[in-house]
């Protein structure tokens, strides 16, 4: 179809690395667990964390989803709230950029008429957790886009690979999140 | 209230004991809250009004309710799948769709099957079917796990994770 073939070229498109703006801090792991209600003790105490094969407290597997916040010093995207107060929250002004959990956001959008954006799932593998104190980079790829004919209309599927590495090199997830356009 | 001492309960199964079609513990969260939505969407600062605007996402958005973030769902299965490893397993894979919406009031179980077992490369390979149901028996997000354990009196499962070399 043509107007697959539009959406190819995105396949294979990279992002460059983005670092989060903060390490992995003890008190964001924190408000992390308590708002999922995880009380997995390797997620704060140290002791207990010695005696894990991990050996420091860490962060859950999919925190990589979402280190990457808003840097300071930014424009605050809630400034647009005063022109626009239908804004969903959701395009990229809102999120940081780079942070893995948009989507792809940071890679070059894709030029489709959809603007409804779904979650449409998530497919990831791991390989190390989060440990306290990492830095972590990651980078975005566009795997796949396709169009499929949905109920109210053609619907675009973007799929998204993020790979997240800390500081030393070490791979800690692959993360495949698949954004649909309606 | 009670201490819970958080760290007596996390052992790790033994895979020689699995059989296809058992079941893992379900994790149950809820009922759901707008507090519940408002605390994890500031957590991970997602700022999407359709999880905490309840006149946004009625008003504007015609949804019946303000909606679970999928990012909330997908650390429960994360937590359903780790917390029944423990320390000596590894979560290697874990996927899931979001099919549909959940919303503030509902409560969502975490379940996990066993739909598979085999040995490789000194390791056992287990696979699960995983879900989250609420509590109209909705299957809003289905998905699957694949995780590793130790054998019995064989080799720890890796950290850093290196995947079994297979067949």
């Amino acid at each position: 179809m043509d107007h697959d073939d539009g959406l190819r070229k995105y396949v294979g498109m990279r992002s460059e690395p983005v670092t989060a703006c903060d390490p992995v801090e003890p008190g964001a792991v924190r408000r992390f667990v308590q708002a999922i209600g995880d009380d997995d003790p390797v997620y704060w105490d140290a002791e207990y964390a010695a005696a894990t094969p991990y050996g420091v407290p860490v962060a859950p597997p999919l925190y990589v989803s979402h280190v990457a916040r808003r840097p300071p010093g930014t424009p605050d995207p809630f400034d647009r709230f005063a022109d626009q107060p239908d804004l969903d929250g959701s395009d990229g002004a809102f999120v940081a950029a780079g942070a893995p959990n948009t989507h792809g956001r940071r890679l070059p959008p894709v030029d489709v008429p959809q603007v409804r954006l779904l979650n449409g799932g998530v497919e990831a593998e791991f390989f190390a957790l989060p440990a306290h104190g990492d830095v972590i980079t990651s980078v975005a790829e566009y795997v796949d886009v396709y169009e499929r004919e949905g109920r109210s209309g053609p619907m675009v599927f973007v799929v998204t690979e993020t790979t997240a590495e800390n500081q030393d090199g070490r791979l800690l997830a692959r993360v495949r999140n698949t954004t649909i356009r309606r | 209230m009670t201490e819970v001492d958080v760290r007596a309960e996390r052992t790790t199964p033994r895979f020689e004991d699995l059989v296809v079609g058992d079941a893992i513990p379900d994790l149950v969260k809820g009922p759901l809250s707008p507090a519940h939505l408002m605390r994890w969407s500031a957590a991970v600062e997602n700022w999407h009004r359709i999880h905490y605007d309840a006149d946004f996402a009625i008003g504007h958005d015609g949804l019946p309710e303000r909606v679970v973030n999928g990012s909330f769902k997908q650390h429960v299965l994360v937590q359903l799948v780790r917390d029944w490893v423990g320390p000596a397993g590894w979560l290697w894979r874990i996927g899931f769709q979001f099919r549909g919406m959940d919303r503030v009031g509902d409560t969502l179980t975490a379940f996990g099957v066993v739909t598979g077992t085999r040995t490789a490369d000194g390791l056992g390979v287990v696979d699960l079917e995983i879900g989250l149901r609420n509590q109209r028996g909705e299957l809003n997000t289905p998905g699957r796990a694949t995780a590793v354990l130790p054998l019995a009196g064989g080799r720890p499962v890796p950290y850093p994770f290196v995947p079994p070399r297979e067949g």
